[in-house]
């Protein structure tokens, strides 16, 4: 708890606000009507190619959301994709299957998938099954994903969101039976896996991206905007703290930052990484002295602990 | 077993063991949790949309509290906050494990969700005996099979009185029965699925480092070092043979396939890879904003 305020200090509190003000004020123009512009995905653009080959051949789409441990902003962006996905899929009634390692996920992705045949006027061509949970164990995942993958012929498959060691066992097997194959993983340990054995791959935030590029909302496209200036003020201070760390560390000092205040040095030193302006800016000060003054009173008798060795028993 | 044991410091969220203000407190939360339930299938669905986004603005603030609020500092369980400020502070401390815990009862509900999807996918095909059927069988009679002994195991270890279970002399069939299924079963069996990742690698390998394109060739060209590098006898031999030319020229001493392989990664590599985490952070910021104001419409229109 504090953490970030006591680790970073001020500045990056300050900072994240700065960026949440960013994203904020993009989307709010693009609310206004603004029209912003987006370059092109190439694995985005591949979708509508990937689910209309499964057509051709009559085979089934998979999707797999990751294996995170419940719902978040990772895993809700995977379920954004794959509504996308299967929108497409229902109006050229192809097959689909959502395999899940969460059972938290299982529900959100079953709700979002059955919205989408509504919305579509398919309801009828929902099948329940078609959203399915396979294990919360990797391996194990791994291996009914595997297997079904084989069984089924996918003729497509969409791996997005958090995947480890399984990753490379998923896209080789989807490799062997010739699916065209979209993936990206948060974890960027994966990435070269996914890159290697797919087809297209999104990279780091282009996987945040596909929201906004493929549905067009102006909340999502003013988001992305806002990122896009998040990330230039980002170079603009790496940037500046390679400048300025790179002309203080060429000259001297005869004062040191030590416990919140300026102490004389017995001699004059060259200046050091952690004597740098932008080092003491990024850094709390770790041998800053925090003082309790004054001390706390104490809980009257009657709202104290309930005491016990367990916790409990009295 | 106590279930109930209660968690210091004392406050809003627990009682002392035992005492009525427990059971009120657990009464309480039970019968609001049931009327919460109830109440949100009768309320308009237009209605219903603000009470999620409210639920989930009141989480997300929350933890955004928990981040960005300054901790105790050096709190005995005894002591009494010493203003408003502090007063925040130690509720948010002494909310945090409660609101975890929600957490981990929502889950619980919702593994029993991911077991009537798995039972009732493999239960049809069984009935229609359609293709393949007979790996659903076996999934679930492993499964009923597991369940089962697993819980039994844990019943009994969880008994002061089997403490001799420690010693394998002493165990039963259903210990012996557990110990086949999840030890000398499922652990082997995980263990055999993530080592044919060893094999992947090679394959999607071959088909990454053929040099079809520059891309690719450097790709190739680049591996190569890295692995020439990690290889003893390689890495002894080329050091060898640069030594020979020269020990004190620093250029020449830079050609070592181990200095090319540490500029790799230390220059080109690792700025790579922290210029993606930095868009993967945004990016992540961006979605959990959206989520958290509910600006975000799941459902993918387009």
């Amino acid at each position: 708890m504090g953490n970030q305020y006591l680790d970073t200090g001020w500045f990056m509190m300050v900072l994240t606000l700065v960026m949440v003000s960013l994203i904020l004020y993009n989307i709010s123009r693009a609310h206004g009507g603004k029209d912003l512009y987006i370059r092109r995905i190439s694995g985005l653009n591949a979708i509508d190619e990937a689910v209309g080959r499964a057509t051709e051949m009559g085979r089934p789409v998979l999707m797999v959301p990751g294996l995170s441990a419940s719902v978040n902003a990772k895993t809700m962006q995977a379920i954004n994709i794959f509504a996308y996905v299967t929108r497409v899929a229902a109006r050229f009634a192809n097959p689909i299957m959502v395999c899940c390692a969460d059972a938290t996920v299982l529900t959100v992705c079953q709700e979002v998938i059955r919205d989408v045949y509504q919305q579509e006027g398919l309801a009828d061509q929902y099948d329940v099954d078609s959203v399915r949970f396979i294990s919360d164990r990797q391996f194990a995942f791994a291996g009914g994903v595997a297997g079904l993958i084989l069984r089924e012929k996918a003729a497509a498959t969409f791996f997005l969101g958090e995947f480890y060691a399984e990753s490379l066992i998923l896209a080789e097997t989807a490799n062997s039976v010739g699916a065209i194959q979209v993936a990206s993983s948060t974890e960027l340990t994966q990435t070269p896996f996914f890159i290697a054995a797919c087809d297209y791959v999104l990279i780091g935030d282009e996987y945040y991206a596909a929201s906004a590029f493929l549905t067009r909302q102006p909340v999502l496209v003013g988001s992305l905007i806002g990122q896009d200036w998040c990330k230039l003020a980002m170079i603009a201070m790496i940037l500046c703290g390679t400048t300025f760390n790179s002309i203080q560390q060429r000259g001297t000092t005869t004062t040191e930052h030590k416990e919140g205040k300026w102490v004389d040095l017995p001699k004059e030193r060259l200046v050091l990484a952690k004597d740098t302006f932008f080092s003491r800016l990024l850094k709390a000060d770790p041998e800053k002295n925090i003082k309790l003054d004054p001390p706390r009173e104490k809980l009257p008798p009657d709202q104290l602990p309930s005491g016990g060795p367990a916790g409990g028993d009295k | 077993m106590n279930l109930f044991l209660q968690v210091d410091p004392k406050s809003f969220w627990n009682a002392p063991h035992g005492s009525t203000e427990l059971t009120v407190k657990l009464f309480a939360a039970f019968i609001i949790g049931i009327g919460i339930a109830v109440g949100l299938t009768f309320i308009p669905a237009q209605l219903r949309k603000w009470v999620v986004r409210f639920v989930t603005f009141g989480a997300g603030l929350f933890y955004v509290l928990f981040w960005i609020f300054p901790r105790p500092i050096s709190r005995a369980p005894t002591d009494a906050p010493r203003g408003a400020i502090e007063g925040m502070s130690f509720w948010i401390a002494d909310s945090q494990p409660v609101i975890m815990t929600l957490t981990n009862v929502i889950a619980g509900f919702m593994i029993g969700l991911g077991i009537y999807s798995l039972l009732r996918v493999h239960f049809s095909k069984i009935a229609k005996q359609q293709r393949d059927w007979a790996f659903s069988a076996v999934l679930v009679i492993s499964m009923l099979l597991m369940v089962t002994l697993g819980y039994a195991d844990f019943l009994q270890r969880q008994d002061p009185a089997n403490f001799g279970l420690a010693d394998q002399k002493n165990w039963g069939l259903v210990n012996y029965g557990k110990d086949l299924l999840f030890d000398g079963l499922l652990q082997n069996m995980d263990a055999g699925m993530f080592s044919i990742v060893a094999f992947y690698i090679m394959s999607a390998a071959y088909r990454a480092f053929r040099a079809r394109s520059i891309e690719a060739t450097i790709l190739l060209v680049t591996a190569l070092i890295v692995m020439l590098s990690l290889m003893g006898v390689v890495e002894f031999m080329w050091s060898g043979a640069i030594d020979s030319i020269s020990k004190d020229n620093g250029l020449i001493q830079s050609f070592k396939l181990s200095a090319i392989s540490g500029w790799l990664k230390g220059t080109i590599q690792t700025p790579a890879i922290r210029g993606i985490d930095f868009g993967v952070g945004i990016g992540l910021l961006a979605m959990g904003l959206r989520l958290w104001l509910s600006l975000e419409k799941t459902g993918g229109e387009a």
